[in-house]
């Protein structure tokens, strides 16, 4: 182990001396956070789609109604509480909020209550609506305790709260919605990228054996097995930081807010590390020099993310080729994303994870079934 | 104590006999040359013993150990130079030797001064921090050998490291040769310049198509092939010989007449130059010189192969 250890440190020493690659495989991620900014970033922010259903009209009801309204960035509109469900659903609408009878007298006697926010995005969408709306029930709620049964304070103090709060309420919503296609554009291009980095760190291999150290190697006490390894590693490590840096660079310098815990995205990215690594040593078995491994690589990558939708959202494509998604490691990643982002927990998504780890396996199998034949007819000149 | 041993090693390439055979035993301390032309095997010899290629018949025993059964041991025991240049172009050449030598194990203070001890044997002590993109040819096959040498191999094998070099590094890398053996290293050395192998080898093997075709010092090549020797005798007028007389000494095989020199081949074993220079005396021809041509290695390759060395 400690040779294959001293050969990690040769790999990573080689890699990083040379600007190319530090560009290749620390840079170009970022170029993909970029990307993706200008792709949604760009034109500001969009609105808040909350649907109103409302089973207690009355005075309190509607202010609060009003209340929501006037939050930058978000709109009402009344809807039946048949349709709410559906239009929640379709995504015309991002939440739903439903006062149900009671609500009125629950506010008055000082204890909100019988109101509801349902939404499928989860906790980020309805968390801001929700802080707004409980600062605010509260406020009115303790107005009845200060009147203490006294009619007229009590609306005395509610006119002024009325008056007053439009003034002094603010607050910048943030726009989760675009935040979530961000990240999810964002994997889509590091994914890429790292494909791209995989196969260039696993190319080593080639470029070795071309420059002839590949065999001087096998001449000192590392086989060929060790020096597959070390490679392997050397990709995880690169890998590992490609993910890091992407992460600590959407969040902590373009303040994208990714809405799903850190570890579950870098878990995710961690399964397509693997099947990454998997695709990169099978493409070094087939390809016999630089130039075929480039056109692999060619080949592969930049259709099969595409395809995947790694550029774009899928929901543009053709039904017919979100059929082809499905046979893409890609695509399984993204849509493991996205159900994340939905606030779905990992656990739950042993299907997804289950399939991914077959994409690397089927990988790695490949490989080295090559590889063993590759070395059956020894190929040495 | 013998170093490496070679039974009957065989290599073949589908139906291509790379490797015929080879039988041969290398003692410690000595200087082994290998001769041979391009493509006589030279190299697939080398690379079974450094266990890059797996001999598909025979033995190699490195100090009484198989080496395919001992893989860790062989290959730490040995330095291989290969014949193509294998440097990292990406490390400065400190990095590369101190890469090598860490794959034997080698660390901290130890690795260090042992990486320092086989540039500065190497001279490269000034350009340590240099990358070989900028090296001379003749600086990079230096590098070559300093990564060969740092972990002290009892077995260092040179495959043509002189290939297409300047002068200089040539005679630096020859001396290097002669200290490394005097250090107690055991070499091997395979080259196309005769004069290199005739000048630092202790023995010498000659292969062709494989095979092991003559094999000893360089006085036991030579015999090989001294049954005749060649006698020139440069004279003033030659017309007035008569080559059938000549011919008719005891011993003469051939003699030939070229402008001023008469050259005439003899058995080896035959005493007859006395009478051979009588005749020249009845004859009134004056004599001016005599030689008597020593064989060289490029006559005893040349005599066993029908080809010169660099054919
Ligand atoms: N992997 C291989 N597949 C097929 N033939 C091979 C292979 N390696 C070597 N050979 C053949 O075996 C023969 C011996 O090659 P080798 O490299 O050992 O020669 P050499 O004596 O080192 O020659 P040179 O002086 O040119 O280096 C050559 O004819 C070569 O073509
Ligand atoms: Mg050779």
């Amino acid at each position: 182990m400690k040779d294959v250890l001293w050969l990690v440190q040769n790999m990573l020493r080689i890699l990083f001396k040379s600007k190319k690659s530090v560009l290749l495989t620390l840079g170009l991620p970022i170029v993909g956070i970029i990307i993706s900014l200008l792709m949604y970033g760009g034109t500001g922010t969009t609105n808040l789609h909350v649907g109103i259903v409302n089973h207690d009209s009355s005075r309190i009801t509607t202010d609060t109604i009003k209340f929501i309204n006037g939050l930058s960035h978000v709109d009402t509109k009344t809807v039946s509480p048949r349709t709410a469900k559906d239009e929640v659903a379709e995504g015309t609408l991002d939440c739903v909020i439903t006062f149900d009878k009671g609500f009125t007298k629950s506010v008055e006697s000082g204890i909100p209550d019988h109101i509801q926010i349902a939404s499928i995005k989860g906790a980020t969408v309805t968390g801001f609506v929700k802080s707004y709306l409980n600062n605010y029930l509260e406020n009115i709620a303790s107005f009845s305790k200060v009147a203490n049964g006294h009619i007229d304070t009590y609306n005395q103090l509610y006119k002024t709260y009325q008056q007053s709060h439009f003034k002094v309420k603010t607050g910048t919503l943030k726009d989760t919605s675009k935040n979530k296609e961000m990240t999810y554009q964002t994997i889509g291009y590091l994914m890429m990228f790292m494909l791209y980095s995989a196969i260039n760190l696993s190319g080593m291999i080639t470029r070795e054996k071309e420059g002839r150290t590949y065999f001087r190697l096998l001449s000192t006490p590392i086989n060929s097995r060790k020096y597959v390894l070390a490679n392997i590693l050397t990709n995880l490590c690169v890998m590992i930081l490609q993910i890091i840096i992407v992460i600590v660079v959407m969040t902590n310098v373009f303040h994208i807010h990714v809405s799903v815990p850190y570890w579950e995205i870098f878990v995710t990215l961690l399964l397509f590390a693997l099947i990454a690594i998997g695709l990169s040593l099978a493409v070094v078995a087939f390809a016999s020099s630089t130039s075929s491994m480039g056109a692999i690589e060619n080949l592969i990558v930049a259709p099969t993310s595409m395809l995947s939708g790694c550029f774009f959202p899928i929901d543009v494509m053709p039904e017919t080729i979100k059929k082809i998604a499905h046979f893409l490691p890609q695509s399984w990643l993204l849509d493991t994303i996205n159900k994340l982002q939905e606030g779905q927990h990992f656990t739950g998504l042993y299907l997804n994870v289950l399939i991914l780890l077959a994409f690397a396996l089927a990988f790695f199998l490949i490989a080295a079934y090559k590889f063993s034949r590759n070395n059956q007819v020894s190929t040495f000149l | 104590m013998k170093v490496l041993e070679l039974k009957n090693l065989t290599r073949r390439f589908g139906d291509f006999v790379a490797v015929d055979n080879v039988s041969l035993a290398i003692e410690e301390g000595e200087i082994f040359g290998f001769l041979g032309t391009n493509g006589a095997g030279k190299s697939t010899t080398i690379n079974m013993i450094s266990g890059l290629l797996r001999q598909s018949k025979g033995d190699i025993k490195l100090l009484d150990k198989e080496i395919n059964k001992n893989k860790k041991f062989a290959k730490s025991n040995i330095g291989m130079v290969p014949q193509d240049i294998a440097i990292y172009e990406d490390l400065t050449a400190h990095e590369n030797v101190q890469f090598f030598a860490g794959l034997y194990g080698l660390r901290g203070s130890e690795l260090k001064n042992r990486v320092d001890e086989a540039l500065q044997f190497v001279g490269l002590t000034s350009r340590a921090k240099d990358y070989p993109k900028n090296f001379s040819g003749g600086m990079k096959r230096r590098l070559n050998i300093a990564c060969a040498i740092a972990h002290r191999p009892k077995l260092i094998i040179m495959d043509e490291p002189t290939v297409g070099i300047d002068p200089q590094s040539r005679n630096y890398i020859l001396n290097s040769v002669h200290k490394l053996n005097e250090m107690g290293c055991t070499i091997i050395y395979t080259s196309h310049y005769m004069e290199e192998v005739e000048e630092i080898c202790s023995r010498i093997a000659i292969i062709d198509h494989g095979k092991i075709i003559a094999e000893g010092t360089k006085e036991q090549l030579k015999a090989i092939i001294t049954d005749t020797k060649d006698i020139w005798i440069g004279v003033h007028s030659p017309e007035s010989l008569n080559i059938s007389t000549l011919k008719a000494i005891n011993g003469v095989n051939e003699v030939q007449v070229d402008e001023d020199v008469v050259k005439i081949n003899s058995r080896a074993d035959v005493n007859n130059l006395n009478r051979i220079i009588q005749y020249f005396i009845n004859s009134g021809i004056e004599i001016r010189s005599i030689d008597e041509q020593a064989p060289n290695l490029d006559t005893v390759f040349l005599t066993l192969t029908g080809r010169t060395l660099r054919d």
